[in-house]
């Protein structure tokens, strides 16, 4: 593994996010359910991933009904677990799969030509399936009759890791919208800038203050909170909610309209206004207030427009006639906030990112380039100081100082591998400067270049979990270097005693055409297989695997295991194994012998049932086959000449030739050369049986002859 | 104004919902359907955060409109000793609420429940103790409609547990390791296959003890390398033709009257070569699918292999008929594991994606039945 040991101490520089609450210690129950306590000795180990294996061993005076131990895994987990539970994690690198996938593979069509001009267009497509996985689907149309109190929409609370991944998005990817960057920024906060709200103020969380007290409220425009949410929410451009809170304004209810009409009209006024705002966006959703412009030109005509209506406004004289004062002086704010009064638009914003998007909106629309964008940042951060840093401060900064490796350092720190792993395809996408340090081979990392590193360490998490593991294979085989060693690695380390993942190893081989892991593995498990005495299974694996080393080797403990029941009735459990083995001397090895001696016996028992002389001459054929075969183990040949002796004494004629019976003998004789070899066994057999075959033999030989 | 023949109106297509679950789905079923507003799953899950096993009811309800989802409600949920590696449901025959529920363990042990499909809930029965009934993994199970239980296991005993008798069991076979078995299927309630190793199918009748009565190994291919049976299916009208579903794709049918010579529906060894082949890896489910065939029934020729339904590692939920283009349900980008046909409503089918989520899936139904 090219690990990147993390200094101990400074957590910032670590990869995979390490949390340390050292206060209190955790306590984990170990289930376990058939032993008693005592326990004699206990071990501990790591199992997979962040998992310990506890061997529990019973002491010895425990009866035999008893289990002597137990194995049993404990999961550390970070019990309260962060925004994003686990689950929930798995979800998202499930779903993100087949969009990495794709886009490897584009790529790959692309080769050279990576910067073609519609790159982008691929890269917006994966970015918007990643995003589409980010947030749970909204459910939106459910409410059919709209509370007209109801400000805000009630929606789940979004998560960073969704904001961070759009921020990403809007500044790396979407080259369309570069021009708007402002706009999608404006959008950007109206989802997010909840998450703010729990650490420090923000327009957000004034709004949700307001619409709390706003159901008992009964004159609104008498509180000064109502002109103070609907300025903040005004100079953050959350314009519908702005009009919405306006036309709650006491004038309009019919029993006022008529002594209030010109201090209706005013109001009236503003809100059209506000709607009417123009915006340099291609579009707008449908609930969204202002005007759009696509083009620079038509935007600055109508800004310029619209401004003249608000100055004209602002000097009209039907102020004067406005006897309620709150509202009047409510409105003309307003009015200065439109203007881009600064000293106003820092009063009531809160974030300094509120700050920094009213500055966009209402004084300089046409920001572009970061250069600029973060000297605005900076003078809006000088005037707004925040104590607490939020985790996507630090990315935000990153970006916009143009800050390569502050943007992957916080990627990684503050949202972990899963982030940096898929928005490093945004950030290449984006940014030459950060294509080649992302690109280039780091001698310190052992000649991987960034991307690969992070890939891998990726990886390494989807490896330690049961049910993510077979997802990283994708990714480790996007690594040019160390991609396929590691994924060999991977699949060695599967424990193969489990019948699926054995399989699902053996796929992951097939696909990535890794014949001699799979074929490894396939021997690992049928030797397993065969010591845990499924005999079967052990020789089926054996021969996928075409080891025929192994199944020679295992074909003489299975021969010694038959030598026991050549003539008892049990053989019938033999035949499932000898129907596995097939025909093919190849993939049967050693086990050839096998095969021939069912059909021996199936023409033996049938004789011995008293058939005709058929079944007789078929039993010597495979006799002499099996004689003849090289397999066929030496210590076997007297009992089955011995099993024979019916047919060698058959008495209507001779069934063996003179050629058979000398083979025969030949045996018999070199049967009786190795009898004087110390290594010989002998088998369990009456003594008289060598002489009763050979005085079978020779009889049969004679009369052979004579025929002949 | 102008006549005009309107084409017929295109089938509806098939409504596909995914709904992730947050754990792992080991085995599911749809169990009997008591009204038709209301339709009952039973999940085997495993959560991997706690690391429990479970069987859980779930309540689904269809939607008229395609465009929104399905609701799925957890009803109960009982957790299990071990994780369930299969599941099967009987009818009760007393009361068609309560349908038994037999399930099978990596442990070793098998577990009965009964479902109250009124109130939703799960009540464990009875349980058969890994103790000296089996040796590792009970791989597959069947309930016969008499009421009897075959279990068969990765270590090659076939066990007979009585219901009845709550849970007495009678041993079959033991091969001693010498065999294996990794699924099997009731033919009639005195026959059964198991199907296991090298393509291997067996074929039990209990008339006939001490082994299994007829054996096929399917050696088309050629002695390079074989494969392993995971799932087998028959239809008790036809119990002759045994449909078996496993490694590399395959799909065949063996007709026990025409004992060595399988009928290959799909695989890589089809013939064609992988053309054929809807799959190339494994096919972990197969079942006899009724859905288009309860339209024709009358001229389906008896020669001819009912239409089945498979599902494999590499995500492909499809329906194959002998001698004609396979059908393509879905395409995951992840393995589905298991599927369900519903036995009374055909058109309906659930099955479980390894990624930690189901799909239904319903298919448009004949106006015609």
């Amino acid at each position: 593994m090219p690990g990147v040991t993390s200094n101990s101490g400074d957590s910032s520089l670590s990869i995979v996010p390490h949390f340390s609450d050292s206060q209190k210690p955790r306590i984990y129950p170990l289930r376990y359910h058939g032993l008693i306590p005592p326990l004699a000795r206990v071990s501990i180990s790591w199992a997979r991933g962040s998992t310990l294996r506890v061997s529990l061993i019973q002491s010895d005076a425990i009866s035999e009904k008893q289990p002597g131990g137990e194995v049993v895994e404990v999961k550390l987990t970070n019990m309260e677990g962060g925004e994003i539970t686990e689950a929930q994690w798995r979800r998202i690198a499930y779903g993100s799969v087949t969009p990495f996938a794709l886009l490897q593979s584009q790529k790959n069509l692309m080769d050279s030509s990576h910067y073609s001009k519609d790159w982008w267009e691929h890269v917006m497509e994966y970015s918007k399936e990643i995003n589409s996985l980010l947030g749970n689907s909204k459910s939106s149309g459910n409410l059919v009759i709209e509370d007209p109190k109801a400000v805000l929409k009630k929606e789940e609370e979004p998560t960073s890791l969704k904001a961070a991944w759009e921020l990403m998005e809007i500044f790396y990817a979407d080259k369309q919208s570069e021009t708007c960057i402002p706009e999608r920024l404006l959008d950007w906060l109206a989802d997010y800038d909840c998450l703010f709200s729990r650490t420090q103020p923000t327009v957000h969380a004034k709004l949700v203050d307001f619409q709390r007290e706003l159901v008992t409220l009964q004159v609104v425009e008498n509180d000064p909170k109502y002109w103070e949410a609907m300025s903040s929410a005004l100079a953050v451009g959350w314009l519908d909610i702005v009009v919405k809170l306006l036309h709650l304004h006491g004038s309009y209810q019919f029993d006022q309209l008529g002594n209030r009409e010109t201090e209706n009209g005013l109001v009236e006024a503003v809100a059209v206004l506000i709607s009417k705002m123009p915006r340099m966006r291609p579009d707008l959703p449908a609930e969204k207030l202002g005007e759009c412009y696509q083009t620079k030109p038509e935007f600055m005509k109508a800004w310029e427009k619209w401004r003249a209506q608000i100055t004209k406004l602002d000097c009209s004289a039907f102020w004067l006639q406005c006897d309620h004062h709150q509202t009047r002086e409510g409105l003309k704010n307003m009015l200065q906030i439109m203007l881009g009064n600064t000293s106003i638009l820092s009063n009531v914003t809160y974030h300094w990112i509120e700050l920094f998007i009213s500055h966009f909106l209402y004084i300089r629309p046409f920001t572009v380039g970061l250069e600029n964008m973060c000297n605005l940042a900076q003078k809006c951060m000088h005037l707004k100081p925040i104590s607490n840093h939020h985790k996507l401060m630090g990315l935000i900064i990153g970006i916009l100082e143009e800050n390569t490796e502050v943007v992957l350092a916080e990627c990684s720190r503050s949202f972990g591998p899963w982030m940096i792993t898929h928005a490093l395809e945004l950030l290449t996408a984006g940014s030459t400067q950060a294509e080649i340090l992302l690109h280039e081979e780091q001698s310190k990392l052992g000649g991987i270049n960034i991307e690969e590193l992070h890939r891998l360490v990726y990886a390494q998490v989807l490896s330690s979990h049961a049910l993510t593991w077979n997802i990283a294979p994708i990714y480790l085989t996007s690594c040019m270097k160390q991609g396929m060693g590691l994924l060999e690695n991977l699949l060695y380390r599967q424990p193969v005693q489990n019948h699926q993942v054995l399989l699902k190893s053996i796929e992951i081989c097939r696909l990535n055409e890794l014949d001699i892991v799979s074929s490894n593995m396939m021997k690992i498990s049928g030797v397993r297989n065969w010591k845990h005495g499924q005999k079967g299974s052990a020789v089926f694996w054996l021969q996928q695997a075409q080891d025929e080393v192994r199944l020679n080797r295992i074909a003489k403990q299975l021969f010694d295991f038959v030598g026991k029941s050549v003539s008892d009735e049990s053989f019938k459990q033999w035949e499932g194994l000898i129907e596995l083995l097939g025909t093919e001397s190849k993939t049967a090895g050693g086990l050839k012998f096998l095969n021939i001696y069912r059909d021996f016996r199936r023409s033996l028992l049938q004789v011995h049932g008293g058939t005709t002389s058929d079944a007789a001459q078929k039993a010597v054929e495979s006799l002499v086959s099996l004689m003849k075969n090289p397999s066929t183990p030496q210590r076997f040949w007297l009992p089955l000449l011995y099993d024979s002796l019916k047919l060698l004494n058959w008495q209507e004629h001779p069934l063996l030739n003179v050629s058979q019976t000398h083979l025969l003998l030949n045996k018999l004789q070199e049967l009786s050369m190795a009898r004087l070899r110390p290594d010989f066994t002998n088998v369990d057999l009456p003594p008289e049986a060598l002489n009763s075959v050979r005085l079978a033999l020779a009889n049969n030989l004679g009369r052979a002859i004579l025929e002949e | 104004m102008a006549l005009t023949t309107f084409p017929p109106p295109n089938p509806s297509p098939v409504q596909i919902h995914r709904l992730p679950q947050y754990t792992y789905i080991d085995a599911l079923r749809w169990l009997p359907q008591l009204s038709a507003f209301t339709r009952h799953i039973l999940l085997a899950t495993f959560d991997s955060d706690t690391s429990t096993p479970s069987i859980q009811i779930l309540t689904f309800t269809p939607t008229q409109n395609p465009i929104n989802t399905p609701s799925l409600t957890h009803q109960s949920s009982l957790s299990t000793p071990s994780r369930i590696t299969s599941l099967k449901i009987a009818p009760s025959p007393v009361n068609p609420s309560k349908p038994l529920i037999a399930a099978s363990t990596f442990s070793g042990s098998l577990l009965f429940y009964s479902a109250d499909l009124v109130n939703g809930s799960l009540n464990l029965e009875f349980s058969v103790p890994e103790k000296g009934f089996h040796l590792g993994a009970v791989l597959g199970i069947d309930v016969s409609d008499n009421g009897s239980e075959c279990v068969t296991v990765e270590n090659g005993r076939v066990n007979l547990v009585n219901l009845a008798e709550k849970g007495s069991v009678r041993r079959v076979f033991d091969s001693n390791g010498l065999v294996s078995y990794s699924t099997v299927k009731w033919a009639s309630p005195v026959e059964f296959v198991t199907g296991g190793l090298g393509f291997g199918l067996h074929w039990w009748d209990q008339r006939k003890p001490g082994g299994p009565v007829v054996q096929f190994k399917g050696n088309w291919t050629q002695g390079t390398t074989s494969g392993i049976v995971h799932s087998v299916d028959i239809q008790w009208s036809r119990k002759h033709t045994c449909l078996a579903g496993g490694s590399s794709g395959t799909v065949f049918a063996w007709d026990i009257r025409w004992q060595q010579q399988p009928i290959i529906l799909s695989g890589a060894w089809a013939g064609g070569g992988p053309a054929n082949s809807i799959s190339e890896s494994e096919v972990w489910e197969v079942q006899y699918d009724n859905y288009r065939h309860s339209s024709n029934t009358g001229n389906v020729s008896s020669s001819k292999i009912l239409p089945a339904m498979i599902c494999s590692e590499d995500g492909i939920l499809a329906v194959i008929e002998q001698g004609e283009e396979p059908v393509e349900l879905l395409a995951e980008p992840c393995a589905i594991n298991s599927f369900d046909i519903d036995k009374e409503n055909p058109s309906d089918v659930i099955c479980s994606l390894e990624w930690e989520s189901i799909a239904i899936l319903m298919r448009p139904q004949d106006k015609r039945q």
